[in-house]
């Protein structure tokens, strides 16, 4: 696979030389100067679109914001190419941030209505201010391209253009293979499992969107260089979609695939001229065929066509990578404690003043009948609900006020009793995922693949495939999560859980769904864990699996902890009998009379 | 002051026609947690369908009637082929594309069909203006928010008092267990979205004659009425109500003082500050999150 990612590169890279030098006219190779604006353009916003799994039908809006920065830094204060293309980059990033922020921290949804809006805003904002947009006439008389100082002529200009748009491709390949692009792929399949180890899903989708919204103003600039004018009807709501449906058709997450579409969708419309009154509605029916007859788009069809014929190995051999105990060593299990914990839903108290406390590499196990606000404990420790009063601390830390993914950073790892896995990413990019927090190369070094980011990378890849021999799931590595059976999952999401180095971890009950072989493995498991120096925190209803395991029962009921003490003595407390049994019966004791 | 009111009052009857929109998602949101991206071609349907209707030599109240029920259909069938393929995977992403598509193609074959000029629809509501105060109002006009706030009423009351309704509530709270309780869930979000068409189409009807038909109204109006639905909380029916009225408000206000694209950058810039201050809406719940 790799050596046909570098084949594609070869193959653009000749391209992009080769058409200036047979094209027939000025006509064509503008043409072509339009097609590579538009790839930067349907480059960036896939990283939006196929990696974070939104959408934006603003992209006209944020174009539109380039060409005016890009213009009107040009006219006023005759800044060169490159400097008007980098202000136009930074004001629709910076715009591009703050409009993503608000939305996407409530629903992914929302995103594709303020994008329109501020399409709209920006159209409007282009056609008031006259003194600086010269309104409806537009702004006419930018400069012919230039660099410092001098013009550059038509070539030189395409040339600009054209490795621009290599560097796109490129920096965008590398980001989807590196923590980031992980990131954003986790946000998109299983935004719960990603908070949990650590990512701030709101701040990731921000950085797709910000990437979408620059290299839009990039292009943009190049645009209104490339056109010497530029009015607001010029960018509209269906260019909008028009950018949105290259990603599509040529193939949402893959590398090359929004260059082909952006290809197809510059010169479709001079096949469709003809056609003019048909051509709306021939792109709402080719979005149309393309989601259901084509999903994947071209080059995601033709990559699966490609796994199919040539598959390869489903697994790595057993006994690679760093093994466990290397990984999770140089860190001290953490303790737990809660004071007074309650948490109500509305009129419903949950959990009344629970105090736990965890001791460090201990397994402690919480167990409590249906509704006794076990998970309510679990949701609240983990940041997911916030408590009515009363707080946690972990080894002494106050955890008031910290979201999910900086619980997860402090050390806390937990799994999920409805499995979250990344369904669409495979076994060993799942447990990766889970190394995302202690990446430390950065953006630029994950664009740039920088020498700490190889190394760095090979580490985490080394740490998930250990961890996949710990939990032994060695020999399906390369499977697409969601293909695992049930059981393998539940250690799949254990794995992935280790890979964020915790010092606690919270098991959400692990054997729910697991054959009795399938429990004592589970069993074993748990101890080589704590043996590993992480507390463990286990919600169980397996009377069984806790005896042997914990060291400190805790009992919880109707919201309270009605004891905590070492396993035999929980199991002759008449209190634990008879929230589990219910009290003294009267049949029961006529019998004993 | 007269010209205050005469703001208020036409302000009232666009806010009507946003209310009546938002609401239509409002229902489609709870019923499947998905919308109809095409929500406002189906506002745009019946205004056009009633206009052609009446070209056709039909009496005007029955080409309206046929016009709200196609737009009706167009709703059913969009949720049974666009939207229902795709609920339940974990991106949105599929049927807004597919909504968005079906609605691009609707709007282009309506451009086709009725021209691209826009043309009023004839109603005795907008025979002559009535004065109020000195401010000059169709009848249509104040006829509007009357509707808006009667749908809203009448959905309260069916939720309340109605099998369907009630159902549509079951399965707004929790879709797996209204499924366990014998509802037949998918049944009840093609309900909610014929329902929330027959909206939107009703809408399109009304607004027809005061602001002219044409293939290119929907757009606009129906981004609208999801701005006024994610100020109002999408999840509470009055709320979106209020908030398309007060919006349709504002907007004559700022239209008459300042400029018309002064009142698109202000009513969506409210939006976006609205959703930075109270990411639910103003009057929406939070929605219980279950890990």
């Amino acid at each position: 696979m790799k050596a046909l990612y570098t084949l594609g590169f070869a193959l653009l890279a000749a391209i992009l030389v080769v058409v200036p030098l047979t094209s027939g006219n000025e006509y064509e190779l503008r043409l072509f100067m339009l097609f590579l604006i538009y790839g930067v353009i349907a480059v960036g916003l896939n990283v939006l679109v196929g990696l974070t799994g939104l959408v934006s039908l603003g992209q006209a809006g944020l174009f539109a914001l380039g060409a005016y920065t890009g213009a009107i830094l040009a006219i006023r204060f005759n800044l060169d190419l490159v400097l008007a293309s980098i202000g136009a980059a930074v004001v629709a990033g910076l715009f591009g941030a703050a409009l993503a922020y608000p939305s996407v921290r409530v629903r992914g949804v929302y995103l594709a209505v303020v994008t329109i809006a501020f399409g709209l805003i920006v159209e409007n904002v282009a056609i008031e201010w006259q003194s600086l947009t010269g309104g409806t006439t537009g702004l006419s008389g930018i400069p012919g391209p230039n660099l410092f100082g001098y013009p550059l002529s038509g070539y030189a200009f395409y040339a600009v253009l054209a490795v621009t748009l290599f560097l796109a491709t490129l920096a965008a390949h590398n980001l989807k293979h590196s923590g980031y692009g992980r990131a954003m792929l986790a946000v998109a399949q299983s935004e719960t499992a990603a908070r949990s180890l650590g990512i701030g899903a709101t701040g990731i989708r921000t950085l797709a969107f910000a990437v979408a919204a620059m290299t839009a103003g990039i292009a943009g600039s190049f645009y209104a260089f490339l056109n010497a004018y530029i009015s607001p009807d010029i960018f509209t709501f269906s260019d909008s979609v028009r950018f949105l449906l290259m990603v599509i058709l040529g193939g949402a997450a893959s590398t090359f695939g929004p260059v082909v579409g952006a290809f197809i969708l510059t010169y479709l419309p001079e096949v469709l001229q003809r056609f003019a009154e048909w051509q709306k509605f021939a792109y709402g029916a080719l979005l149309l065929a393309v989601m259901f007859g084509l999903p994947g788009g071209i080059l995601g069809t033709l990559g699966q066509l490609y796994a199919r014929l040539r598959p390869g190995p489903r697994g790595v051999e057993p006994g690679q990578g760093m093994p466990a105990a290397e990984l999770l060593a140089s860190r001290k299990p953490a303790g737990l404690e809660t004071h007074g914990l309650t948490v109500r839903f509305g009129g419903l108290t949950a959990l009344s003043a629970a105090s736990v406390r965890v001791a460090p590499g201990e397994i402690h196990a919480l167990i409590g009948p249906n509704g006794a606000g076990k998970s309510t404990f679990v949701n609240t420790i983990s940041g997911f609900y916030r408590p009515s009063k009363g707080g946690v601390h972990l080894d002494g830390t106050d955890l008031a006020g910290i979201k999910v993914h900086g619980i997860a950073r402090l050390g806390l790892a937990r799994t999920f009793q409805n499995t979250e896995l990344f369904g669409q990413m495979t076994v060993l990019e799942n447990v990766m995922v889970g190394g995302f927090a202690h990446h430390g190369y950065g953006l630029p070094g994950a664009i740039l693949r920088t020498p700490r980011f190889r190394r760095e990378e090979a580490a985490c890849r080394a740490a998930a495939t250990g961890l996949l021999d710990f939990v032994g799931l060695s020999a399906v590595a390369n499977e697409q999560a969601r293909f695992l059976p049930f059981g393998h999952q539940r250690r799949l999401e254990i794995a992935r859980a280790l890979a964020t180095r915790p010092r606690l971890l919270l098991l959400d009950e692990p054997a729910a769904g697991l054959t009795t072989q399938e429990i004592d493995e589970l069993e074993v498991m748990i101890r080589k864990i704590a043996g590993l120096g992480v507390s463990v925190l286990l919600i169980e209803h397996h009377v069984d699996l806790i005896m042997a395991v914990a060291d400190t029962v805790t009992v919880l009921d109707y919201g309270q902890v009605i004891a905590s003490d070492r396993p035999e003595t929980v199991q002759a407390d008449p209190r634990v009998i008879e929230a589990y049994f219910g009290g003294p019966s009267a049949i029961l004791n006529e019998e004993a009379a | 002051m007269t010209t205050a009111l005469q703001y208020t009052l036409s302000g009232l009857a666009i806010g009507g026609i946003y209310a009546l929109v938002a609401l239509g998602f409002h229902i489609m949101w709870s019923a499947a947690k998905a919308v109809n991206f095409a929500h406002g071609d189906t506002l745009m349907i019946g205004a056009v369908l009633a206009v052609m209707g009446i070209d056709a030599g039909l009496p005007p109240p029955l080409a309206c009637l046929l016009a709200i029920l196609a737009g009706a259909l167009f709703g059913v069938v969009l949720e049974r082929f666009a939207v229902r393929p795709f609920i339940g995977t974990n991106a949105s992403i599929g049927w807004m594309l597919t909504t968005i598509a079906v609605g691009i193609m609707a709007e282009s074959l309506a451009t086709m069909q009725f021209g691209g000029f826009s043309r009023p629809l004839p109603s005795p509501g907008v025979a002559g203006a009535i004065s109020i105060l000195g401010a000059g109002v169709y009848p249509q006009e104040l006829v509007i928010p009357a509707v808006a706030l009667l749908a809203m009423a009448g959905l309260h009351a069916m939720q309340r008092h109605t099998l369907v309704g009630r159902a549509m509530q079951a399965v707004a709270h929790n879709r797996q267990a209204a499924a366990l309780m014998g509802i037949n869930v998918d049944r009840i979000v093609m309900f909610s979205f014929g329902l929330a068409a027959l909206f939107g189409a009703g809408a399109g009807v009304l607004v027809a004659p005061v602001i002219q038909a044409s293939a290119s109204i929907g757009v606009l109006l129906g981004l609208k009425g999801f701005a006024v639905a994610i100020i109002g909380g999408i999840t509470s029916g009055p709320g979106v109500v209020l908030a398309g009225l007060a919006f349709g408000v504002m907007e004559k206000f700022v239209e008459g003082y300042v400029s018309t694209a002064a009142r698109e950058i202000v009513g969506f810039s409210a939006m976006i500050l609205v959703l930075v201050a109270f990411p639910q809406g103003l009057f929406g719940r939070r929605e219980i999150f279950k890990v």
